[in-house]
């Protein structure tokens, strides 16, 4: 089979299984982003057990490797609790746990890089807590993010493929099961590897329009 | 009953006691000045006030009403106090007219409409109409202070409260901030201000506090501390910043 046939046959399981791995990184991204928020906000708080719980979702997701908190969520949770779960709900709730930790801490780094002085300029107005966070300190913060931001989204992409260890077909997967039909490893990874590439690639451009858009430099 | 009462006002750092007992009235249209060596907690002094800085014991009313940064109404007392900051604090992801209805719009629920006719007004008082689209990092220092006291002026205070307003400014904006407080001093504004403008001073201020060692060391109207200090801490001090 010359390479264009190999390619020709083997697009569109690929891109069938490029469209699960932007759909379940999307998902997984956008519940991220909300929980990464709130979680950073309770890194913040001046409640001690908000704090204390933070800390400890943190922890928990920097020192134990997706792979197993992908497992842990899918075997382990749902033996446990008696429950079904499809192989996607729990690749979403393990990619977003796992990514709203790191965003987290983003977050909690880009709410403290606002300078005092814009929380005691608000708060002289009048303001409340609430609206100044949400008003004058969460858009700025979010501005000095970006990067850091963008960064977390590509990984959490790429983590997708890990997520093919539950029975996901999403993009590794699809090519593992070309490459046991064809056994052409070199060319079917390369396929792979460029698809990623592209994508990140597309959203590393995004980034960087939206980042001088909203710059305040 | 005065606009502002402090009673034994005390506030430390940690070990660093910066406020050892302070007590003074301002009434309502008064114009005070505070001076001072800096590490004195003038500054501080001032942030009590509105409860940036929380007193460590003693109190503070302003209107009657007990300044406590706990209390659930602090919000809305603080409506009614304006403030003014040495590095200016606009909000950098707004527009000039966005950083002057911001506070009117979320708290007075006042309509986007009235809220800009009031920003209109307010940036024509302090001659910057033209820039009311204008970004905070557009302007010169001057021009953001200037927009940092309409944006406080918008919230209508029957107080306002100056940090330091004109300390980093280039020399040559200074003039056109402190115009802008003396129009306010005429127009009967109550005002607290710190600040190293002895003349400035001399010539608006309606009491002079000279702040030393975090207690009122000397107070009485501008000719008094001018011209004729009483304490010798006054003095030296006055000779030190006259001098330069």
């Amino acid at each position: 089979m010359s390479f264009f046939e190999l390619l020709q046959e083997s697009l569109p399981l690929l891109l069938q299984g490029l469209g699960l791995t932007l759909w379940l990184a999307f998902i997984s991204l956008v519940i991220a982003m909300i929980l990464g928020i709130l979680a950073s906000l309770a890194g913040l708080s001046k409640h001690a057990p908000l704090r204390a719980l933070n800390s400890a979702f943190v922890a928990i997701i920097r020192g134990t490797p997706l792979l197993v908190q992908a497992y842990f969520i899918y075997f382990g949770i749902t033996g446990v609790l008696g429950i079904r779960m499809s192989a996607f709900t729990a690749g979403v709730i393990a990619l977003s746990l796992n990514a709203g930790g790191y965003l987290s801490e983003i977050f909690r780094g880009g709410i403290q890089a606002v300078d005092p002085g814009q929380n005691e300029a608000a708060r002289s107005l009048g303001l409340s807590r609430g609206q100044t966070m949400r008003r004058i300190i969460l858009p700025q913060a979010i501005r000095i993010c970006i990067p850091s931001v963008v960064n977390q989204w590509c990984i959490t992409i790429k983590d997708t493929s890990i997520i093919c260890v539950i029975g996901l077909a999403e993009l590794v997967r699809q090519g593992s099961q070309i490459i046991a039909r064809t056994y052409r490893p070199f060319e079917v990874w390369i396929m792979v590897g460029v698809l990623f590439f592209i994508v990140i690639w597309l959203l590393t451009l995004l980034a960087r329009i939206v980042e001088r858009k909203v710059s305040l430099g | 009953m005065a606009k502002v009462e402090i009673r034994d006002l005390h506030k430390s750092f940690g070990d660093n006691e910066v406020l050892r007992g302070i007590n003074c009235n301002i009434e309502a249209g008064e114009v005070v000045c505070i001076i001072g060596p800096s590490g004195s907690g003038k500054s501080t002094f001032l942030r009590c006030i509105n409860c940036l800085e929380e007193p460590t014991s003693g109190t503070i009313t302003v209107d009657g009403h007990v300044m406590d940064a706990n209390s659930p109404d602090i919000d809305s007392y603080r409506e009614d106090i304006g403030m003014v900051f040495q590095q200016f604090n606009l909000f950098p992801h707004l527009s000039v007219m966005d950083n002057i209805t911001i506070a009117p719009t979320m708290r007075k629920k006042m309509d986007m409409a009235q809220a800009t006719e009031l920003g209109r007004k307010l940036l024509a008082s302090v001659g910057l109409e033209e820039k009311a689209d204008a970004f905070p990092r557009s302007l010169s220092g001057g021009q953001k202070q200037r927009v940092a006291i309409a944006r406080a002026l918008a919230m209508q205070p029957g107080l306002m409260l100056f940090d330091e307003p004109t300390s980093a400014l280039d020399p040559e904006m200074v003039g056109e901030v402190l115009d802008v407080m003396r129009h306010l001093a005429r127009d009967g504004m109550t005002m607290a201000i710190v600040t190293h403008e002895m003349g400035f001073a001399k010539s608006v201020a309606d009491r002079v506090l000279f702040i030393d060692e975090g207690i009122i060391a000397e107070e009485g109207t501008p000719d008094q501390i001018f011209s004729n200090p009483q304490n010798p801490r006054t003095k030296s001090f006055l000779d030190k910043v006259l001098e330069a």
